[in-house]
């Protein structure tokens, strides 16, 4: 892998000492142009919300199974999440996501949110087509070629039936989870979607709380996957959304809480601001704990890598990017790449880091 | 800027970065309300508070340490912050 050896391998160690103004960095045009891109997003404001407690498949490793959130009550009452919807917007939130266990089964509810809170994304199996009223972004889970899909997700000819769905479907981001079992197999699901014109972005399973099955990743595979992940943004660059950086944040030795002080409130004492005060993840009867509320809740923090964690942790450390132009082009790449994950009609522009950055205050890998 | 800059000055130096980098409208340096909570009552986040943070270390030549942001939560209490900072320089 060119893109890992010799001096196209650059860590902070290797940059000079200098201090740079922030002026000077946006000094550069391309960064500016792009900081300005990207800063015109920085009014959103995330919650995520259950939307039942049903999933027409099982996954091993799930985690909407793990912990109590999975007995709550469903509410099915229409007014219910409206009021809800309501509530949230006057509080400020702007973005939602709809989440466990599959939102696909209840699309009534899913367009009652899209009604009151037009920016959002919904995470989906996509066995299930979500109607195009709803014109959230779906991240739509691939977690292996379809034959480990049948093997840990109990679903046969699974990508063939995602890809019959949302082909051609602006909304549509495939997300590919990469287990320590399924990195080889990246490649032809790669080649498979490319073929099909569909947009791809990447993911690391981050185990839930107690959680040390086969597919848990290890050191080894981390950096497997980090290899993996940057030979296909060569080879595809116009269907992978995704970054030299991303893959650094992603397969660290050190989860994301560890690289970047995770802001959520589970991790984050301070109600002061930023997610710390405005986060909320409401379970299927609407209530919601601090105590345990952040994107994908009743996983393992330590372990935790998950793509849309890393969205909202990674992009709050704005201020610890913006120490040299290196660092601020790849964090920009990194919140361009996020952006066009989850907002519907952002367009991503070329990377502008195209080689490995460490995070800030830690080594490459 | 000089280091000498009273508590007054930054005030008004404060509110119009604020109000340039943040695209405030109907509000002017003169009539931003230092007091105002930035958080509660502007509906400035993080992210805004990093931008602004990130525009005053380069025109008061201060560092702006990042735990420090839940204490600049009005305008007042961020130009008190920046006079602090260059009394300590000086």
């Amino acid at each position: 892998m060119d893109a890992l050896k010799g001096n196209q391998t650059i860590t902070q160690e290797d940059t000079s000492n200098r201090e740079w103004k922030f002026s000077e960095i946006l000094a550069d045009q391309k960064i500016r142009d792009r900081w300005e891109k990207v800063r015109k997003y920085f009014f959103l404001r995330e919650s995520t919300y259950d939307m039942t407690n049903r999933c027409n498949i099982r996954c091993e490793g799930c985690y909407y199974y793990e912990g109590d959130k999975q007995f709550a009550r469903e509410n099915k009452d229409p007014t219910a999440w409206s009021k809800l919807m309501r509530d949230e917007k006057a509080r400020g939130i702007t973005y939602v996501v709809l989440a466990g266990a599959e939102p696909s089964l209840v699309p009534d509810l899913c367009e009652i949110c899209y009604q009151e809170m037009p920016l959002g994304a919904i995470a989906s199996n996509g066995l299930k087509l979500i109607p195009e009223a709803i014109n959230y972004k779906i991240h739509i889970s691939v977690w292996g070629n379809d034959e480990t899909s049948l093997k840990i997700r109990n679903a046969k000819n699974m990508l063939l039936r995602q890809i019959e769905n949302y082909e051609g479907d602006p909304r549509a981001v495939f997300v590919y989870t990469f287990t320590r079992n399924n990195i080889d197999q990246v490649h032809e699901v790669t080649e498979i979607l490319a073929e099909n014109g569909c947009k791809l972005t990447f993911n690391i399973f981050s185990a839930p709380v107690g959680y040390d099955g086969p597919l848990r990743q290890t050191t080894a595979s981390l950096n497997d996957t980090r290899k993996t992940m940057i030979e296909l943004l060569l080879e595809y660059p116009e269907n992978i959304l995704f970054s030299y950086y991303s893959s650094v944040a992603h397969t660290h030795h050190y989860g994301l809480h560890d690289l970047y002080s995770c802001s959520y409130p589970r991790m984050n004492p301070s109600t002061d601001i930023g997610l710390g005060r405005s986060f909320r993840q409401y379970r299927t009867d609407l209530t919601w704990d601090r105590d345990v509320a952040c994107c994908v809740p009743d996983t393992d923090c330590v372990d935790c890598r998950h793509y849309a964690a890393g969205s909202a942790v990674v992009t709050a450390r704005l201020f610890r990017h913006a120490t040299d132009p290196d660092i601020f082009k790849a964090w920009l790449d990194y919140v361009d790449t996020y952006l066009a994950v989850w907002v519907m009609r952002y367009e991503k522009g070329d990377n502008l880091c195209n080689h490995l950055v460490a995070p800030p205050g830690h080594g490459i890998s | 800027m000089s280091i000498e800059s009273s508590v007054d000055e930054i005030i008004l130096r404060v509110a119009q970065i604020m109000i340039q980098e943040l695209k405030l409208e109907d509000v002017t340096p003169e009539t931003f309300d230092p007091e105002i909570d930035l958080i509660d009552e502007v509906g400035i986040d993080s992210m805004d508070l990093a931008t602004v943070a990130l525009v005053l270390q380069d025109e008061y030549a201060i560092r702006i340490d990042e735990d420090d942001y839940p204490k600049l939560s009005n305008i007042r209490f961020i130009s008190e912050y920046v006079d602090n900072k260059l009394k300590d320089r000086s």
